[in-house]
């Protein structure tokens, strides 16, 4: 079984309940709507043309109680079906994201774009598989539920009928790529101008302040005419459609209404069942589009359900629930442990060539490197991104990239500020039992304490609420600065043994990147601090690495040599010209 | 198009703080609508008569036959042998049968294009006037709407009303064969009509109970759908940062959340939405009866025959469509109705007046006189600042965070209009100026960098429209980007943004300087342009600007001091006053504000690195050959 089928089975086998009983009504109310043009035909002759009162009377009863299960049923089904597949959406949404979540790190990057529309469009089209099959069968049963009445009133006509509508709906059909290929390029000029209007909004304070804007709205009217254009083009594509089908079924009618006729006027029908042979004629159209259109819907069905089945197999083995993940290294951080040196032996990586370094328990240590390339593989290697070609990363003797107790009592904040939460409280907690956010612990003076130590706590101060603040997308609501300092509150919150930070205050003035340079060591190495806390800083700037107790250079100046360490206290190593001029302000 | 609610709520959650852009009123929305479709006078006729033609089709085909029944019964009631004359009556309704479905094919497939086609229009007419018309919204409207407000109108409203102009087309179609519908039982017989006329109050009454109860409950789903659209996004977006902390379960539980009310407020409104359902069904069941029923009596009277019962019941029948549509879509209808008066909102927002053309000189000389500023329902944030940058001249700005600087720069950049006071680029006064001819002699960088999707050379014409690839490397030398531009696989035919090549922050603002080097204009402000780039990176950029601003007048924001040190006179501004101006080496030397700064910031440096500039008492390099320089810099008060 391919994984699309696999998970469309899990999707079915999950909502059988609710998909057996929906499908049930649906089939009630396609049988009762395909008995109405019956119901019309059997008044019109038995009472309308006979003016017999009593029969009046039951056949106005009997279309009421037509009615009142057909509703009843209609209004079940949609019910039961819809509600199962909205469920079902949220359901994949989740079981997606999780997977994603918990990707190895050293997957690659997927596209955000993709990711998205998996998580967003294809998770609801798996789910309407629920519906579609069920409506798949109801409409079978309606068309079979006309075919029976239709071949009671006469074989001949009935059976012309059947294998008539059928022919001409796939007929039909025979026009749906070149309306698909119209809308598909609809879709595309759309979705080109959107995304145009967006990107130039997203970019709009920028735009305005190089003088931008009357060329920006030149462009976009050429992707708003371009989309207009192909939005035409796929109206007349829509129109061949609806016009072939209106002559389709016109034409339908007419034939039966010719032959109902002359069977009529030869007297082997009634009255009524001429009306009823119309009748039926007109609706059959309907089960058929419904039954071609679930069919096309099972096609993207499982193109989605193909594509939800990849990620998912992307993802880790097996997706853990959130049962056995609640192990993770979140927990993992609360384990008690002996504090442990943080060690690098021989690791080459990219840029890095054989590097040996140790960051003992109790120290803060600042790494400088004379080339950005080898502060990116560092904390590639560090934050398990990366794997190293070579040598070993050690915490306590554990390799962090794979035993989740060392990787849990690891953070390596990345340079690239994500603050993520509807609110700052939300975007402050990351979880971690013992640690700010969560549960038991120090908790709630420990964010304090943080927030202070990064020259948070008056950006948290100067918003109404607090740290119940609204926090926009992408913190689009605070700047760089306040976002900056947010990330280190909440890595310092976290509370991890070791803590390894990229270049923390490069959007700080200096002030304030003295006063949380001063509020870093002292919060993980104060008094007061829990002791055998390691702190590495991987940054250029003197005031944050004169207040390490020991700075290693980084050189990678030759690559045979492999990557030259010197080591030293800040003051020391400013006497070195490589260190001087990479410290350069 | 109708009833579009002018009470819409303006912004969603996720709009934010701030004071939302106008939402057009129902009167106004529709005389826009209105106005808009008139432009298309040709396409509106069109499809106003290819749809009545094609809806009168539709609606005759039952009346037809009707008669043929009726033919038929007569036909059999002649003496049981068959009836010539009814025999020549019914090969004449048929060929009128045949011509009526013929026609109404050939008429709904030219309704359904045109009305589609008006729609397409009417909404691409539309969306380019919101999209011009918030590009160049006043800056003030602007900052107090938020950013969130304009993006969703001009994304998510303008895509909702695109999409919904096929709803045009089905909408239109229904309303039309309806009314015609009506007339057809009429022409049989007004009682007949009448009794079709009684799923009208059942219409209304479930309108009434579902409209009110509908709007807010679509409202709750589309800000809980943006709130899980957001949770989604963060998580991927920071989906390496959930990681580093091990916070995995903690944000898919989130999402879980997040996505849990979505369904929970879907839910609600499919459940009100099946009730809608059960409304059309019994309309459906009452109508028809009441039909059949008058029909019973009206035949037994001897008013109408056989046939008309059988057409109307038949017409009634081909109407369940028509109806279901013009009932289902009614709250399609009202969210594009909707989208339109935010969007009307937008569009009527009417861009500052074009002023007439001034000379300013490149580069030209800044004057500050007096500037206040506060923004809205704020405490002032600048206090009175004059200064006066010479041509050619630069000018540090620096300061606590909170100081006022960026508004200061803001003031300076004519992208905000002072409370009070004057900016004078040249002599002239900016305010005297439209942004349109601010933007030409004024170029502003902020820390805020955004690569624009498309091609390098897509990006960079942006702010050059006409300029060729010569002067487009020229420009990317000039900041240091052509080693690396010339690197890009494809150079500048490269895609560079979002999904495309990704470039580094150091790059963007690369391209920002290199796009300020395309403009040549005569005042250059960079808010913190240098800042976000990490150290090493921050070096180069400042290099860049250095490049830029060589021959310019300049106003740079700083928190790198060494950037203060390389312009030509240093201003600090503490609590939205400016408390010193002079030269680096000056306010070193006078001890006060400026040498604290700079004292932190270079304690820890290197010695070497201060260089001789960093000393009192050496001579700070002044802007040579602008011989006004020495009354210029002037600071009162």
């Amino acid at each position: 079984m391919t994984p699309s089928r696999r998970l469309l089975a899990d999707v079915l086998r999950r909502r059988r309940r609710p998909a057996l009983v929906g499908c049930l009504a649906s089939t009630v109310h396609q049988t009762c709507e395909a008995l109405v043009p019956v119901a019309i035909g059997l008044v019109v002759a038995r009472a309308v043309a006979t003016g017999d009162t009593t029969a009046i009377a039951w056949s106005v009863a009997g279309v009421l109680a037509l009615f009142a299960v057909l509703t009843a049923a209609g209004a079940y089904a949609f019910w039961t079906i819809e509600g199962a597949q909205l469920r079902e959406a949220h359901h994949l949404r989740v079981v997606v994201l999780r997977a994603v979540l918990h990707r190895p790190p050293t997957s690659a990057d997927l596209r955000d774009g993709d990711v998205l529309s998996v998580a967003t469009s294809d998770t609801r089209h798996t789910a309407e598989v629920l519906a579609l099959l069920g409506y798949l069968f109801s409409a079978s049963v309606g068309m079979a539920v006309s075919a029976v009445v239709l071949l009671r009133v006469d074989a001949l006509l009935g059976l012309g009928l059947l294998v008539a509508v059928p022919l001409l709906v796939l007929g039909l059909q025979r026009l749906a790529p070149r309306l698909e290929r119209r809308v598909r390029t609809r879709q595309e000029a759309a979705g080109l101008a959107a995304a145009t209007a967006a990107d130039l909004l997203a970019g709009l304070r920028p735009l305005r302040g190089f003088g931008g804007v009357p060329e920006a709205v030149r462009r976009y009217r050429t992707v708003s005419r371009t989309s207009r254009d192909a939005a035409v083009g796929a109206a007349g594509a829509t129109a061949a459609v609806v016009g072939a089908g209106t002559l389709a079924t016109g034409l339908l009618l007419l034939g039966t209404a010719a032959a109902a006729t002359a069977l009529a006027v030869r007297g082997r029908i009634d009255v009524g069942e001429l009306v009823t042979v119309v009748g039926a004629a007109a609706f059959l159209a309907d089960p058929v589009r419904t039954i071609t259109s679930c069919v096309q819907g099972l096609a993207v069905s499982r193109a989605s359900a193909a594509r939800v089945a990849a990620l998912l197999a992307d993802g880790p083995g097996d997706v853990p629930g959130p049962r056995s993940a609640a192990t993770g290294a979140g927990e993992a951080a609360a384990a008690p442990g002996e504090p442990a040196p943080l060690v690098l032996e021989g690791v080459s990586a990219g840029p890095l060539r054989g590097l040996d370094l140790t960051a003992a328990p109790g120290e803060v240590l600042g790494v400088v490197t004379t080339d950005t390339a080898l502060a990116d593989a560092l904390t590639g290697v560090l934050g398990g991104r990366r794997t190293p070609e070579a040598g070993t990363v050690r915490l306590g003797g554990l390799d962090p990239a794979r035993d989740p107790v060392a990787t849990g009592r690891l953070l390596v904040e990345p340079h690239a500020v994500h603050l993520l939460g509807g609110t700052l409280r939300e975007a402050l907690s990351t979880g971690t039992p013992g640690g700010a956010g969560g549960p038991g612990g120090r908790g709630p003076a420990l964010l304090e304490r943080a927030l202070t130590a990064s020259a948070a706590d008056e950006v948290v101060r100067a918003r109404p609420g607090g740290l119940d603040a609204e926090l926009l997308e992408r913190g689009a609501n605070l700047s760089g600065g306040q976002q900056q300092r947010l990330a280190l509150a909440r890595a310092l919150a976290a509370d991890r043994p070791v803590l390894v930070l990229r270049d923390p205050t490069t959007a700080l003035d200096a002030l304030t990147e003295d006063t949380v340079a001063a509020g870093l060591r002292d919060l993980r190495h104060g008094p007061g601090a829990p002791g055998g806390r390691t702190t590495v800083v991987l940054t250029t700037s003197p005031l944050l690495l004169a207040r390490c107790d020991r700075v290693v250079l980084l050189t990678a100046d030759d690559p045979r040599t492999g990557t030259r360490t010197l080591s030293g206290t800040h003051a020391e190593l400013l006497a070195e010209p490589a260190y001087a001029a990479a410290v350069l302000r | 198009m109708s009833a579009a609610p002018g009470t819409t709520p303006g912004a969603p959650a996720a709009a934010g703080a701030g004071t939302a852009l106008p939402v057009a009123t129902a009167r106004r929305t529709g005389a826009v609508l209105v106005a808009a479709a008139r432009a298309h006078r040709r396409t509106l006729v069109l499809a106003l008569v290819t749809t009545t033609v094609a809806s009168a089709g539709l609606v005759l085909v039952p009346l037809l036959l009707g008669r043929v029944v009726d033919a038929v019964v007569a036909d059999l009631g002649a003496t049981g042998g068959q009836d010539a004359g009814q025999q020549g009556r019914l090969w004449l309704l048929f060929g009128l049968l045949a011509a009526a479905a013929a026609g109404t094919a050939v008429f709904a497939a030219l309704a359904r294009a045109q009305s589609e086609r008006l729609g397409v229009e009417v909404a691409a007419d539309l969306r380019e006037r919101v999209v011009d018309r918030s590009l160049r919204m006043d800056a003030e409207r602007l900052e107090r709407a938020g950013g969130g407000d304009v993006a969703s109108r001009v994304t998510e409203d303008v895509e909702l009303f695109t999409s919904s102009t096929e709803l045009v087309a089905t909408v239109l179609t229904s309303l039309v064969t309806v009314v015609l519908a009506a007339a057809g039982f009429a022409a049989l017989d007004w009682r007949l009509a009448l009794a079709f006329c009684t799923v009208f109050p059942v219409y209304a009454l479930a309108l009434r109970s579902y409209l009110p109860r509908a709007a807010p409950l679509y409202a709750r789903e589309r800000a809980v759908a943006a709130e899980r659209s957001r949770v989604v996004l963060e998580s991927l977006h920071g989906a390496r940062t959930v990681q580093a902390y091990g916070a995995q379960e903690q944000q898919t539980a989130r999402v879980e959340v997040a996505s849990g009310r979505g369904v929970g407020a879907a839910l609600d409104a499919l459940r009100t939405f099946a009730r809608l359902s059960v409304s059309m069904n019994a309309a459906e069941a009452i109508g028809l009866s009441a039909l059949l029923l008058t029909g019973f009596h009206l035949v037994r009277a001897g008013a109408v025959s056989v046939g008309d019962v059988t057409a109307a019941a038949l017409l009634f029948h081909r109407l369940f469509g028509p109806l279901g549509v013009l009932l289902l879509s009614f709250d399609d209808v009202q969210r594009a109705g909707a989208a339109l008066a935010r969007l009307v909102g937008v569009a009527d927002t009417e861009p500052p007046p074009a002023q007439p053309h001034r000379d300013v000189r490149h580069p030209a000389t800044l004057t500050a006189q007096g500037l206040l500023h506060a923004y809205a329902q704020g405490a002032p944030v600048l206090h009175g600042v004059d200064l006066e940058v010479p041509a050619g001249g630069t000018l540090a700005v620096v300061g606590e965070s909170g100081a006022g600087k960026s508004t200061l720069a803001a003031l300076l950049g004519g992208v905000l209009a002072p409370s009070g006071g004057r900016v004078l680029l040249d002599g002239v006064d900016l305010a005297l100026l439209d942004p349109q001819q601010v933007r030409e002699h004024v170029a502003v960088v902020t820390q805020e960098a955004h690569v624009f999707t498309g091609t390098l050379r897509a990006d960079l014409t942006l702010a050059a429209p006409g300029a060729g690839d010569v002067e487009l490397l020229a420009a990317l030398a000039v900041v240091g980007a052509d080693a690396w531009a010339a690197a890009l696989p494809h150079g500048l035919d490269t895609r560079v943004g979002a999904g495309a090549h990704p470039l580094t922050a150091a790059q963007e603002q690369q391209l920002a300087l290199a796009r300020v080097v395309l403009r040549d204009p005569a005042l250059v402000v960079l808010d913190e342009a240098t800042a976000e780039a990490g150290s090493a990176g921050a070096r180069e950029l400042e290099d860049a600007a250095r490049s830029v601003l060589a021959g310019r007048t300049a106003v740079v924001v700083a928190h790198r001091l060494t950037q203060a040190r390389a312009c030509d006179r240093v201003a600090v501004l503490e609590h939205g006053r400016l408390v010193e101006l002079g030269t680096h080496d000056e306010l070193v030397a006078a001890g006060e504000r400026y040498a604290r700064l700079w004292r932190t910031w270079s304690a820890s440096a290197p010695p070497a690195a201060g260089g001789s500039t960093g000393h009192p008492g050496v001579t700070g390099r002044q802007p040579p050959g602008h011989p006004g320089h020495d009354r210029a810099w002037v600071v009162e008060g």
